[in-house]
């Protein structure tokens, strides 16, 4: 018997320390950088789309475009266009193109030539030519180049010579570089949209993605990973990983938990009441840059009482901003004195017009005739950049009102249902937010508060003053930076005064990420970068 | 044997023949298109249209569109998922096998462990160890899965550091699929980063197999401590006892064997809880298997992943439960006995 129970037991812990021995080895993993993103890119173009996820899994590590933006000033820099002109009534931008790119090979593609004036005829003439072969493999469309108007502004592209292209305006627009610069903006091979098209594929130029950029796409399976390597021929400096991978994690504590059990090296959109845990390990770190957006609560100003001026200078002088940054950011986010975060060049750094004033937002609504006041607010169901808990700053709003003595009620549904009754306009007023596809001051203005986005609904106030888009007209029609900074100081002015909308906060973009992880370069509206990141695990051996 | 045999093989074909009438039953219900909810094509083509129509015969009959819909999915044609637009058997084959390694290492942790502590239980004369080994097993019979599954990462993963709670393996290993069993594949897989690899999946494996193998685990201490105590008090063991055997010879040759018929019983019984309890398991510790895939169909409401999934599940967990009976006949003398009276 005795003998038995030994055996017994011999077998129970030896089934038990054998896997743990197993784990005692020498560990080796292959030289590479996984990244915790936050979905699945919708497509592997990203003209086809405007979600920030795709072109995070696409414009920097696929493509590259005419011109980039430098991650660390901000200005236009050179990319895969040497130099360009601008002719004296500025409707000709002339490109000199960079010689030698290479494009990726793939299983199904190998070049046979460089990068040349063809490609950029190619990549933009698909989005402006509704004859062009591809124009209609789009299903969907080119969201952002709609919504710029690009169609109608160019009237045609030009190939001078093989390395020379002409882009011909309809009318001056002094953003047109700027959008050049956009993720979205990128130049694809037509040595293999042709080759497409013959073998009668042509939606595979979406999905297998060859372009000039850092790294070429290998591997996607969808929910799971993208995996892309290093590609050898970059026309840059050849980035350091060889293997980059995303992993596809919806889940924010997951992504957390992936990072600390070393899943992962680096992961996206961290949510601030995570970042105590980030703090707490010695190995970890969050990575931040001041973001080009600006979370706003917008008053209907098509309904009673909000069509009064004073009571929208009423509410807004109620609100104690410094206290939503803390509540809600965790001080994750600098105070919005007016539309343009800090990072803009158009930017001023005055104090705010609108101060946290209770006594005279009192005094306001006295003058308007106004008691027993009772609003609603719609308050977001989903985290975004902008705002990480709407829900919270709805709260908090609602005890600052309560203070001058308007009673608030917090409204939210489903996000998709969430939309579609916004889009209905029946709304007092709503916390929602915006986020910059490129670093032209006019993308604070133009799409969220001229009339014409009154009527594409994207303007939340419902706000038209045609003095305010004679302002931003003017600031379009010329290229003088000088002019343009007064012109859309002027436009902050203005809607300072007249509060459509109040501007509270421009949140931080973060990752969190291992500390060897030293350069990744997160830039604040083209994505995520991994060309200088250096191999977080070289083939290391070290001891388990 | 032979018409047993051929009795239960009827038996797996009635059940799954209902199972199909219920699943072509609610797809006419689905909130969508029928044609979206029997195909997964978004606004199809008027040719595609028509070729949907013929194959599933939508202009005939009910009884006419159900054999159709059966010849489809019988012969693989599960649609394309509606949301990745990729063919649902191929995702689902993608996913069971996940699945299945991890079922059958928290199967092979339960009865490896199983077994030997049941043993132990029933032959121990120790009050304590009795009482401590059923009060483990208790304990562990009442802990809600997801309870555990998420402590077990708090501790393990966040905590300590220990072990990996979430995927199958680093993705800086690219295994290429051959079997589709990530632990063999990685084993046929030549290069310097085979051992590297083999040890992460393991060390990968160790929580959710863990947490998933619990309910099986207690489950088999407790029957085959019963069983065995039942066994050791037979006469024919009193005999084999007084012939002078060994008691390790006894309990090996001549009452675990019996023991097990029950143990094996009860499998049989467990494993539409085992197959829900993996569900739970796999979504916690997102690993890319049936489970999940199918909970993800159905937030996105990919109707052709939901039907594709819940038909994969139940029709495995018909097969498996008549396989585990017809095994409880093959090893087990008694029923035989009691079959060929019944005829």
């Amino acid at each position: 018997m005795t003998e038995l129970l030994k055996r017994l037991t011999l077998g129970s812990v030896l089934c038990c320390v054998i896997p743990l021995l197993a784990a005692c080895g020498p560990s080796r993993v292959p030289s590479g950088l996984v990244y915790c993103s936050e979905g699945n890119p919708e497509s592997f173009n990203p003209q086809l789309v405007t979600s920030g996820t795709t072109v995070d899994a696409t414009s920097q590590q696929l493509y590259d475009g005419l011109v980039d933006y430098d991650a660390t000033s901000g200005q236009l820099v050179p990319s895969l266009a040497t130099a360009w002109t601008i002719s004296d009534d500025e409707r000709v931008y002339t490109f000199s193109l960079r010689t030698g790119v290479r494009f990726h090979h793939s299983n199904i593609f190998t070049p046979t030539r460089n990068f040349n004036a063809d490609d950029v005829l190619f990549s933009f003439n698909r989005i402006i030519d509704s004859t062009h072969p591809y124009h209609d493999v789009a299903k969907n469309g080119y969201p952002y180049f709609q919504s710029i108007g690009f169609s109608e502004l160019i009237d045609n592209i030009e190939k001078v010579n093989d390395y020379q292209v002409a882009f011909h305006l309809t009318q001056k627009d002094a953003s047109f570089l700027s959008n050049l610069a956009t993720g979205f903006a990128v130049i694809l091979s037509q040595e293999y949209g042709l080759q497409l098209l013959q073998a009668d594929e042509p939606e595979l130029l979406d999905k297998l993605a060859i372009g000039t950029g850092p790294f070429r796409l290998v591997d996607y399976v969808k929910n799971d990973f993208i995996r892309y390597y290093r590609n050898h021929h970059y026309w840059r400096l050849t980035p350091d990983v060889e293997q980059l991978v995303f992993d596809i994690t919806p889940k924010s504590t997951t992504r957390l938990a992936k990072l600390i059990t070393g899943d992962c090296n680096i992961s996206a959109l961290p949510k601030a009441g995570e970042l105590p845990v980030v703090i707490d390990k010695p190995n970890l770190e969050v990575d931040s840059i001041p973001g080009f957006n600006v979370a706003f609560w917008a008053f209907n100003t098509e309904r009673i009482p909000f069509n009064d001026v004073r009571v929208r200078q009423a509410l807004a002088h109620a609100v104690d901003k410094e206290n939503i940054l803390r509540a809600v950011y965790h001080q994750t986010a600098v105070e919005a004195v007016g539309l343009l975060p800090p990072l803009s060049w158009a930017y001023s750094s005055n104090k705010s017009l609108i101060d946290y004033n209770p006594e005279k937002a009192r005094k306001l609504l006295n003058d308007a005739g106004i008691s027993d006041l009772s609003i609603d607010i719609w308050a977001m169901p989903v985290a975004r950049i902008y705002n990480p808990n709407t829900h919270k700053t709805a709260e908090l709003i609602q005890a600052d009102l309560a203070r001058i003595g308007v009673k608030v009620n917090i409204v939210s549904y489903d996000w998709s249902v969430f939309n579609q009754k916004l889009s209905r306009q029946n709304y007092d007023s709503v916390l929602i937010g915006w986020n910059a596809d490129n670093s032209d001051p006019d993308n604070f203005f133009t799409p969220i508060l001229s009339c014409a986005s009154v009527d594409s609904n994207s303007n939340r106030s419902r706000w038209c003053a045609p003095e305010f888009d004679r302002i931003l007209q003017a600031a379009k029609s010329t290229t003088d930076r000088v002019e343009r900074t007064a012109l859309y100081q002027q436009a902050e002015q203005y809607v300072a005064e007249q509060v459509p909308m109040l501007p509270f906060a421009h949140a931080t973009r973060m990752v969190v990420k291992q500390k060897r992880v030293t350069q990744s370069k997160l830039t604040p509206f083209g994505g995520i970068s991994f060309t200088k990141v250096t191999p977080a695990v070289v083939a290391i051996e070290e001891p388990n | 044997m032979a018409r047993y045999l051929a009795r239960r093989l009827n038996l797996f074909f009635a059940t799954s023949l209902v199972l199909f009438v219920v699943m072509f039953s609610v797809t006419a219900k689905f909130p969508v298109d029928h044609t979206v909810a029997l195909t997964g094509i978004h606004a199809p083509t008027a040719e595609e249209q028509a070729s949907i129509n013929e194959a599933y015969r939508l202009d005939k009959g009910q009884v006419s569109q159900f054999i159709a819909y059966l010849e489809q999915r019988l012969s693989g044609n599960l649609g394309i998922s509606v949301t990745s637009q990729n063919p649902v058997f191929n995702e689902l084959t993608a996913v069971l096998s996940a699945s299945f390694e991890l079922a059958f290492v928290a199967g092979a942790i339960a009865l490896l462990l199983g077994i030997p502590l049941g043993v132990l239980a029933s032959l121990s004369k120790h009050k304590i160890t009795q009482h401590t080994i059923m009060a483990i097993t208790l304990t562990g019979y009442s802990i809600p899965v997801f309870w555990l599954g998420l402590s077990l990462s708090l501790w393990f993963g966040v905590r300590l550091g220990w072990l990996p709670i979430s995927g199958q393996i680093n993705l800086l290993y690219e295994i290429k699929p051959v079997t589709g069993f990530l632990l063999i594949d990685i084993l046929l897989w030549d290069s310097r980063y085979a051992w590297s690899a083999f040890v992460d999946a393991l060390q990968h494996i160790v929580l959710p197999a863990v947490t998933l193998a619990v309910l099986p685990f207690t489950v088999v201490v407790r029957i085959t401590r019963s069983a065995m105590m039942s066994i050791m008090e037979k006469t024919y063991i009193k005999a084999a006892e007084a012939r002078g055997l060994r008691t390790y010879t006894i309990v090996m040759r001549h009452a675990l064997p019996n023991a097990f018929i029950p143990v094996l019983k009860n499998l049989g019984l467990m494993l539409g809880a085992f197959a829900s309890y993996a569900i739970v398991v796999e979504v916690i510790f997102s690993w890319p298997g049936v489970g999940a895939w199918l909970v993800s169909g159905i937030y996105q409401r990919d109707y052709t992943v939901i039907q594709g999934g819940i038909l994969a599940v139940a029709l495995i967990i018909i097969f498996l439960s008549i396989l585990i009976e017809v095994l409880h006949t093959a090893i087990n003398p008694l029923s035989r006995k009691e079959l060929y009276a019944a005829h």
